[in-house]
């Protein structure tokens, strides 16, 4: 069988016109600062049965399925895009952070991982038409499937979100990564061994021997593979062109391991991912070639991976509201619950548990892998599939939002921390009073003695004054009290604080944060003298020198 | 100076490394002011006592400047029974800067030391001629209560040793960073990200130093982005140090945290130079 000139034509116009779409839409989902995936998805629908396909059936025919060697075409470009998209999730992962994390990335991962699965593996038993099943005597491996799509947490997204929050390094987002990655792990295994309960291996494999072989390749590959690897990469990145030698290797070792699993009936995919993880392991592998072979997969294949599921589908012939509904009840309520009530016996307070909840539920383009291959294995139907779609989009999209609800409770950042009933024209004429009169401002607000923030911060500023530059004074002090605080003065007589730069200061800012919370001091200061290191800001600052007008400019 | 190494322990062998270390284990008693405590893991017979007492001598050491005590059993267990015993601040040893990897894994004396030790541990680089003093400390960062201790006892003994340079070493890594490159459609978000991180990083060390006063010595800071302990390691290697000082484990280590490597085992499998490993409780 061979590809005419007519087919590869119509299959290079084909490719074109869905990254065409895919970029289109995608950069209409970034601007409304939604999930990349969500539009190539959309462009998926828009150019396949759903709109494109129904308003000119004769061209999306030509296309995409006048010919089955174009067909043929298309499945192996998406299913070498969906190895090469796991591939690159699995380089992110990083098995020893949850280790290093403790106790509460395992509780949450763990949770995240078994609550889901057994709300979602309850609901398809013993519910089974509620949820669309396709086959009843098939019940047991449907009911592992919806629990295990409800267990999936995708990475990209999630790390995406907290990059939007700005929480990637604080002990919330540390513990959503750790917890995202170990999900990714155990989710596709339960999935591989699913599938080998489907009986897909084309070698006569029983189901325990691929079990056997999926758990002999998955420790191989984690614990020697990991290390060969580890050997490998510093000579391949020396003794080769960079980066090409490097991601050479990377895609090979990504298509053997592939070619293992799919071989002992377990999905080609999954051994992408674990190769990915063994590789990404290492500490000689650049973060620029992550990156480089990230921008090279995830411009090229994700896109036409993600719209290509646009086009098997109709979404609006097989939306059904009640299985809508019923998985986005169950993916909410697994995900949130399940890795809220990790956190909290993690040793999480109530907030960031739940902040924790929701950021696990992104479901993004990991459950839409996990969704297509299900439906096309026959496990589910395309109202199924359609309805995990709509999942993992608005897992997706609602997460940030909803996690922004608990993290506002926490002022962390030095913006956030500044209070229009702290702020006060000052005509002190001495350090000594200035600190005093922000002392007692202080005093009120955290119910501790005026006194004691006086001494305290008058024993720091004698060790080293705290003249910043620009006009700045910043005393601090780090106290038994449980929130950080920041009290502003804006001096009618200038004072000497010592700054550096030999200017005497306008504007004092008495910064006060817990004793035990000395990372936070140094990020809060660093904020702040960031902020004053730009000259022409704190002229605009002080320019009115009213309270109210500072306020307003700082907050802004 | 009141130095919160008040008992240093040292467990003697007749090697050449063995004498250098005596005379290593002499110089920091003198410089702590501490006690000194020797021991010997093997049979205990007169002749044997006799050649212990005469190798001690003769490294300059006065008779009631130490006590010196008798193990026996697997060498680094009887050593950690030993320091627990005299409830010491630090134990002192030599090591092999790389261990054969069948040796990592199981463990040498000093590899399961370093894992598991009860209290502060100061390894010494093997070399062929003795030791010296430390002229560069290169000292971690983590900005914890405990690590704020440890580099303010890393400071001290910085002075102590008229030590040259401090550098304070921070490593820091934004897990899941490079996957944001799909959903931000591009590397240069997730570039820019990181250029914050790192200058976030960078000032916040820089307020460390001042927050912590170290003056009279030249510091410098170093933010590496990456692995922590790999990081640090290969810092320490192409920009020298003599000794690098780090918070011991809270737990001991295990053998999952070898094969899901450690941020500390990054350092003990290749050390780069002589290594003080600081108990967090020691650090008050």
């Amino acid at each position: 069988m061979n590809l005419s000139a007519s087919d590869i034509t119509l299959f290079l116009v084909g490719i074109s016109v869905m990254l065409f779409f895919a970029r289109a839409f995608g950069e209409i989902s970034r601007r409304f600062k939604q999930p990349i995936v969500m539009g190539e998805i959309v462009a998926g629908i828009v150019l396949g049965p759903t709109i494109f396909g129904m308003l000119f059936p004769d061209f999306f025919n030509l296309l995409f399925t006048s010919s089955k060697n174009i067909s043929i075409a298309y499945e192996g470009l998406t299913t070498l895009a969906v190895i090469m998209l796991l591939l690159v999730s699995g380089l992110e992962v990083d098995l020893s952070v949850v280790l290093k994390q403790g106790k509460t990335a395992v509780t949450t991962s763990l949770m995240g991982v078994l609550f889901p699965f057994v709300v979602g593996f309850g609901a398809a038993y013993f519910f089974p038409e509620l949820l669309g099943i396709v086959n009843i005597e098939q019940k047991l491996v449907f009911a592992l499937f919806v629990g295990t799509a409800l267990s999936i947490t995708a990475l990209p997204v999630v790390a995406k979100t907290l990059m939007d929050l700005n929480i990637f390094k604080s002990e919330i987002g540390t513990v959503i990564i750790a917890s995202a990655m170990v999900n990714d792990l155990i989710g596709w295994i339960i999935f591989s061994i699913i599938l080998s309960m489907l009986g897909t291996a084309s070698h006569g494999l029983n189901f325990g021997a691929t079990v056997g072989l999926t758990f002999l390749f998955i420790g191989v590959i984690l614990v020697i593979g990991r290390k060969l690897i580890n050997l490998v990469i510093p000579a391949i990145q020396t003794k080769t062109s960079f980066p090409g030698g490097v991601i050479n290797f990377i895609l090979i070792l990504g298509f053997l391991g592939a070619a293992f699993t799919e071989y002992i009936g377990i999905h080609a995919i999954f051994g992408s991912f674990i190769i990915g993880i063994a590789i990404g392991d290492s500490a000689h592998l650049k973060e620029q070639t992550k990156e480089i072979i990230q921008q090279f997969i995830t411009n090229i294949f994700a896109p036409l991976f993600f719209v290509s599921i646009g086009l098997r589908v109709n979404f609006i012939a097989n939306f059904d509201i009640v299985i809508v509904l019923v998985f986005l009840i169950l993916a909410f309520a697994g995900k949130v619950i399940g890795c809220g009530l990790g956190a909290y016996w993690g040793g999480m307070k109530k907030d960031d548990a739940l902040a924790v909840g929701f950021g696990m539920n992104s479901r993004g383009a990991m459950e839409i892998i996990l969704g297509i291959l299900a439906f096309n294995f026959g496990l589910i139907n395309e109202k199924v599939f359609v309805a995990l779609v709509i999942m993992a989009l608005f897992t997706s999209i609602t997460s940030a939002p909803l996690m922004t609800i608990f993290l506002n409770r926490k002022k962390k950042s030095f913006k956030d921390l500044v209070n229009k009933n702290l702020i006060i024209v000052s005509e002190a004429t001495d350090k000594t009073e200035v600190i005093k009169e922000l002392a007692s401002l202080c005093a009120a607000t955290i119910k501790l003695n005026a006194e004691v923030i006086y001494e305290e911060v008058l024993k720091r500023e004698e060790i080293i004054p705290t003249g910043i530059a620009n006009t700045l004074a910043l005393p601090h002090a780090r106290l038994n009290i449980q929130k950080p605080i920041i009290a502003i003065a804006l001096l009618k007589n200038e004072i000497d604080f010592e700054a550096a730069d030999n200017i005497p200061s306008k504007i004092v800012i008495l910064l006060l944060t817990p004793k035990t919370d000395n990372e936070l001091q140094l990020k809060l200061l660093s904020e702040i003298a960031k902020y004053f290191g730009n000259k022409e800001k704190v002229d605009e600052l002080l320019a009115d020198f009213n309270p109210q007008s500072v306020y307003q400019k700082l907050v802004k | 100076m009141n130095f919160p190494f008040k008992k240093i322990g040292l467990a003697i062998t007749f090697s050449p490394t063995g004498k250098a270390l005596l005379a290593e284990a002499k110089r920091l008693q003198s410089l702590f002011n501490s006690e000194l405590y020797l021991f010997h893991i093997g049979e205990r017979t007169d002749e044997k006592e006799k050649s212990l007492l005469e190798l001690i001598l003769a490294s300059g050491l006065n008779a009631d400047s130490f006590k010196l005590d008798w193990g026996s059993g697997d060498p680094a267990k009887a050593i950690i029974k030993k320091a627990k015993e005299h409830s010491l601040d630090l134990l002192i040893a030599g090591a092999l800067e790389k261990e054969s990897m069948l040796n990592y894994y199981i463990g040498s004396v000093a590899r399961k030391l370093m894992r598991k030790a009860p209290c502060s541990l100061l390894i010494h680089t093997i070399r062929p001629n003795g030791f010296s003093k430390f002229n560069k400390f290169c000292v971690s960062v983590d900005f914890t209560e405990e690590n704020e201790n440890m580099i303010k006892l890393a400071y001290q003994f910085a002075l102590l040793e008229n030590a040259k340079d401090f550098v304070l070493i921070r490593e820091f890594k934004v897990l899941g960073l490079a996957s944001t490159v799909y959903e931000t459609g591009s590397a240069q978000g997730t570039e820019k990200v990181r250029l914050e991180i790192q200058q976030e990083e960078e000032e916040k060390t820089k307020f460390y130093i001042k927050e912590l006063q170290l003056k009279n010595i030249n510091v410098e800071t170093v933010c590496l982005y990456g692995k922590e302990g790999w990081e640090a390691n290969n810092y320490i290697r192409e920009n020298g140090g003599d000794i690098f000082v780090h918070l011991a484990p809270k737990n001991s280590l295990k053998f999952v945290d070898r094969l899901f490597q450690h941020d500390l085992e990054f350092i003990l499998k290749e050390l780069p130079c002589s290594l003080l490993l600081v108990k967090p409780d020691k650090t008050n």
